[in-house]
């Protein structure tokens, strides 16, 4: 045992240690707070999320190796608390079947709509239609296993290594689940298209019934 | 070496719009979608699609009184 061995017993003041722990978390928690957010869908259960977060990595700050990715390790334990706090004691199924829905699902149905047809440039106008919330529900709407791993490589950027090690995952997964997710995405985006009104859907309204086509406008009207 | 197909490049385009394929492919794909009217215009707008995904799903920064209480659990 050396002089490095020694050093290292030397016990740090506590001061200084929460002091690292809170440069490091800061950088961190509006991404934290986004991602409960994401997870729980609702405001109160992630301040809940965010705080058993917050001290479980306190807790384990020990185990911490500085110089590796702290931003990675943090949403490591995020996704940890959720499971064991908020997933659905009965495991929500997978998935819809979607593997009839291609790639490019969203492109096709922008494509094939007279409405976006019209516009000249149909892809720009979809994509100029659609509002936050309709984003937001959209991304919402998935399964969790889906919205997890959408979430962290489209939003918050990870690598689909770094996915496999926060969520405990092989990478084949996480690629399967993130091909599978940006469908369903696809999917739910026309939808809240749809559902906004923004889309006259797969079957236009002959031009004589379009000023009636109202949301509270039901089938037995015409 | 030979060229990618439409098909082989549009299986790869999600890895490629994630950066998560090696050099050689990456190129190979970037070269096909810049000439082909095809795959040009979907790989367009899955790009444009994920860029708004992103900006849309942003929430703002962490409530200060939240951020406050989280630091005072290390001091109790
Ligand atoms: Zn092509």
């Amino acid at each position: 045992m050396g002089a490095v061995a020694l050093a290292e017993q030397v016990p740090i003041p506590a001061s200084a240690d929460r002091q690292q722990f809170e440069q490091m978390v800061e950088e961190h928690l509006n991404g934290l707070f986004g991602a409960a957010l994401r997870m729980t869908r609702n405001r109160t259960n992630a301040e809940d999320l965010l705080q058993e977060t917050f001290l479980r990595a306190w807790r384990s700050f020990h185990t911490f190796r500085p110089g590796t990715n702290a931003r990675a390790w943090l949403y490591r334990i995020l996704m940890n608390a959720y499971i064991d706090n908020y997933r659905k004691a009965t495991r929500e199924p997978e998935v819809v079947d979607q593997d009839d829905v291609d790639e490019f699902y969203l492109y096709s149905k922008v494509q094939e709509s007279d409405q976006y047809r019209r516009a000249g440039n149909p892809e720009e106008a979809f994509l100029q239609t659609l509002m936050d919330a309709d984003v937001k529900a959209a991304l919402e709407s998935l399964p969790e296993a889906f919205r997890a791993v959408v979430m962290l490589a489209d939003i918050d950027g990870f690598s689909y290594k770094e996915i496999a090690e926060i969520l405990s995952i092989p990478i084949g997964t996480v690629m399967s689940r993130l091909h599978r997710g940006r469908k369903q995405l696809q999917v739910a985006l026309w939808e809240y298209a749809r559902r906004a009104r923004y889309v006259d859907g797969a079957r236009p309204q002959p031009p004589e019934s379009r000023s009636k086509d109202r949301p509270s406008a039901g089938e037995g009207r015409r | 070496m030979s060229e990618l197909d439409c098909e082989q490049v549009l299986e790869m385009v999600w890895e490629y719009l994630d950066g998560e394929i090696d050099e050689v492919q990456y190129r190979g794909i970037h070269t096909h979608i810049e000439k082909c009217g095809d795959c040009g215009p979907r790989y367009e707008f899955q790009r444009k699609l994920m860029a708004l995904v992103e900006r849309k799903c942003q929430e703002g920064p962490i409530p200060a009184d939240l951020k406050q209480r989280l630091f005072q659990l290390l001091k109790e």
